[in-house]
């Protein structure tokens, strides 16, 4: 150090440089008041917020406004909501939503005491979730249009990892898609930071370093490590839902629709192949992986996806492999041969555009509201019980009380729920609902879901989707429900739930466009 | 890169400060270094790591360039920004433990603050009652929302502690021995600008104040620095660094100042009723005649909503 660089490699004095290449300024002002916007209409509601589409009087542009709601205010500010615009304050990537900026609506009346301000976070308004998309009858993905999104999810979920952010909750619901041919990454409710070096290029990622909660990532997302109930786990949990992304793309729907965590493993058994010491090293130790026997098979993953072509069948056996210690990383994912072959990946702008698809847009809130499970606990966030001891001290204070120990390790089958029995064939595309901790809590279904226990935050768009499963229950199964839906008395109840949404679809005219 | 940097006081939300706040300068010093005092105390108590309470007091430094600091008690803000930060950490707090620990430290039983230790114990001094307890939630809960949404929701702090240790590195001056007690010294200046009236950590970004607490743990020790301007390579130009060092060096000898000024402020957690008095006695007025009136309205209202 005791020697001055007399010229930078740009060839100016190291002060001119510094001044150069100065840090940026960044400064603070307060939040924007919901009156910055001109409201255009309820894009659509769910148990965890509704989701506004707004103009900003401002910049002219358009953007969904999503409210936070306040379930339990005996703690403040849902720590979720908290944690996930710190994260996304901190985000700045072209596949990864931005948060834009935070609106405040003050009550009208200076007299409510009691009424609180309500916040909203803004963000830009995209046309499409690749889930909803996909339910589209009229809508079929060319492979290049498949490579492109695909190589947008990847290259998006490779900065969170570089920065250290695990996701936790991919799927196709959670992916945003514009007309522009733009995918975003959203929806930050479950993403946490992690302990650990980055994936690196060409390397596998091997044993995690610290213990994380398993109770994250939608059931038909969820990769066979955090079934099993792996708690160091590692950035391999979201390359998995990648690969589920990417064959729901291929095929239209998703691939590993489970009724339960048993279900799914069976699944995910049928598709690999059952686990063994070659395929999945430790997996007979792994806690859910004890008194587990499945009966051997060689996986069908090749007969299922031929159409798709060696390439897109080698790619999915690297993202889905089940060996979480060697799976794929998103960096070298990205430069999978699948991408370098005929057909290439399209440009975004060469993508049709489709008339805009939200589930929300299509109403189907309604029935998604009735159910409002036990959420995401605090604690799949990381104040939950096993977040690390963090929790000394804290659960007896009432924060997080569904997330308490009792929890733990014991969701396997005692709490199912019930939806699935007297269904047919699986449905067409009732994607796992929201976050799939919800259906473990230890709840009977049939009560009023109401408590400390609900973190009362999903960010994307389409935030509480258990509801499309819920249209697969037997229908008496949620009448008996107390205040929360009003609303839905006023609907027919007598038509069956899939006629009734089926129809209420053709109504929302869902004209597609090339 | 936005790991690494702060949002910024604007010149405008400076002048305000100065400008619009009710407060002589000398008190509002008083009032933000005894208030960060006592979120460190707090911190302590709660056996937080260091980076929890340092961000709450960054958090807390923030808040009011936006809010005066007479709008609330200065207990209850710095609890406030206490119960954000550790929530967002790995170690939440529950209101429970953040209430108990603040009816200690401000009850006339804790020595913070105090010229006089006080002596005995006496835990009936700092009994918190069921409603004392619920009136404080309230209180946090509602200020909570008042600092995120001043705020705009920017709680993200970056420190400048462990740029420091990088530095250091780079300067060759971790180690042990003699290196060790310089390490120490930079984040004792460091945790000290925490506290210092200028509101240094939001008007400096952490590189410069970690360049700066370098510079004067080296001349505290006499330790041999490169000849050359070597804060440059740490991007601090000289007259940042010199404004730095004279405000690090400072805190100390301003609040010494104070004590001697204002006896009261040996007298245990400076509040808002001691400020007022303050006032008083120098012919000063703080608010209008009406504002009274309507707190104790609120307090009811509250005091009803939490049955």
């Amino acid at each position: 150090m005791d020697r001055v660089l007399e010229r930078t490699p740009e060839g100016t004095s190291p002060r001119t440089f510094a001044l150069n290449h100065q840090r940026p300024k960044r400064t603070y002002a307060g939040c924007s008041r919901i009156a910055d916007y001109e409201l255009l209409g309820k894009l659509g509601e769910g148990t965890f917020g509704e989701v506004h589409r707004a103009r900003s009087r401002k910049s002219g542009s358009i953007v969904a406004l999503k409210k936070i709601i306040m379930h339990h205010e005996k703690d403040g500010f849902p720590i979720t909501a908290l944690r996930e615009i710190k994260l996304l304050k901190l985000l700045s990537h072209e596949n990864v939503l931005r948060l834009e900026d935070m609106a405040v609506e003050h009550p009208t009346k200076a007299t409510d005491k009691r009424k609180k301000p309500i916040m909203y976070m803004v963000m830009p308004y995209m046309d499409h979730d690749l889930s909803g998309l996909l339910e589209n009858p009229s809508v079929h993905f060319k492979e290049g249009q498949i490579k492109c999104y695909l190589l947008q999810l990847l290259r998006g979920l490779s900065y969170l990892h570089d920065k250290n952010i695990l996701h936790r909750d991919m799927k196709a619901a959670n992916i945003l898609i514009n007309n522009q041919g733009l995918l975003q990454i959203a929806d930050f409710g479950l993403a946490r930071h992690y302990e650990g070096p980055p994936p690196v290029r060409g390397q596998n990622r091997g044993e995690g370093r610290r213990d994380y909660t398993s109770l994250v990532v939608t059931r038909w997302y969820r990769p066979p490590e955090l079934l099993l109930q792996l708690k160091q786990y590692t950035t391999a949990v979201d390359v998995w839902g990648v690969g589920c992304i990417f064959a729901e793309m291929i095929v239209g729907k998703p691939i590993l629709a489970g009724e339960s965590d048993t279900h799914q493993l069976e699944l995910i058994w049928d598709l690999m192949g059952s686990p063994t010491e070659e395929n999945m090293p430790g997996w007979k130790l792994l806690p859910g992986g004890q008194g587990l026997t499945p009966r051997p098979r060689t996986g069908n993953l090749q007969n299922r996806f031929r159409d798709a072509g060696t390439g897109a069948i080698s790619l999915l056996r690297e993202l889905l492999r089940l060996d979480w210690k060697t799976r794929i990383n998103a960096v070298d994912a990205l430069e999978h041969p699948f991408f370098q072959m005929q057909p290439l990946p399209m440009k975004p702008h060469e993508i049709p555009t489709y008339e805009e698809s939200h589930e929300l847009d299509r109403r189907k809130f309604h029935d998604r509201k009735a159910n409002l499970p036990p959420a995401p606990k605090g604690g799949t966030v990381g104040i939950g019980p096993d977040a690390n001891g963090a929790t000394a001290g804290f659960n007896s204070d009432g924060y997080v009380r569904n997330g308490g120990a009792p929890n733990n390790g014991r969701f396997r089958d005692d709490r199912r729920p019930p939806w699935p029995r007297d269904r047919g064939p699986p449905p067409s595309r009732p994607p796992p609902g929201a976050r799939d901790d919800m259906d473990r809590a230890p709840r009977p279904r049939g009560l009023p879901p109401r408590g400390g226990d609900i973190d009362t935050y999903i960010p994307s768009y389409r935030g509480e989707d258990d509801g499309r499963r819920r249209d697969d229950r037997p229908r008496d199964d949620r009448r008996p429900r107390p205040p929360r839906d009003e609303y839905r008395r006023t609907r027919s109840r007598s038509r069956s739930p899939g006629l009734d949404r089926r129809d209420r679809e053709r109504e929302r005219v869902e004209v597609y466009r090339r | 890169m936005a790991h690494l940097v702060n949002p910024l006081a604007t010149p405008a939300q400076l002048y305000n400060l100065k400008s619009s706040s009710q407060l002589p300068d000398d008190l509002q010093e008083v009032v933000f270094t005894t208030t960060q005092c006592l979120t460190q105390a707090a911190g302590l108590l709660l056996e937080l790591p260091q980076s929890t309470t340092a961000q709450a007091s960054v958090l807390l430094a923030r808040y009011w360039l936006v809010d005066s600091p007479m709008m609330h008690e200065f207990s209850d803000v710095s609890a406030a920004a206490l119960f954000i930060v550790s929530k967002m950490g790995p170690l939440p707090q529950s209101a429970r433990d953040i209430a108990n620990v603040y009816a200690y430290l401000l009850s006339s039983q804790s020595p913070l603050l105090r010229a006089e230790k006080p002596t005995g114990d006496n835990p009936a001094e700092y009994y918190l009652s069921e409603s004392d307890y619920y009136a404080f939630q309230n209180r946090i809960l509602a200020l909570e929302a008042r600092i995120l949404y001043a705020l705009s929701f920017n709680t993200h702090v970056s420190l400048p502690h462990p740029l420091a240790i990088t530095y250091l590195q780079t300067l060759d001056f971790l180690g042990l021995g003699d290196k060790k007690d310089i390490s120490a010294r930079v984040m004792q200046h460091l945790n000290t600008a925490l506290l210092s009236p200028q509101m240094l950590y939001v008007t400096h970004q952490p590189h410069a104040l970690a360049t700066a607490a370098i510079y004067c743990a080296a001349r505290d020790f006499g330790a041999k620095m490169p000849e050359s301007a070597w804060w440059e390579v740490f991007d601090v130009d000289r007259e940042e660094l010199g404004f730095l060092v004279v405000g690090l060096m400072s805190v100390d000898n301003i609040m010494r100042k104070r004590r001697e000024d204002m006896p009261w402020m040996n007298e245990g957690a400076v509040t808002r009723s001691k400020v007022e008095a303050e006032m008083k006695q120098r012919g000063l007025r703080v608010g209008n005649g009406t504002k009274r009136g309507n707190d104790e309205e609120d307090e009811v209202m509250r005091m009803m909503d939490s049955r």
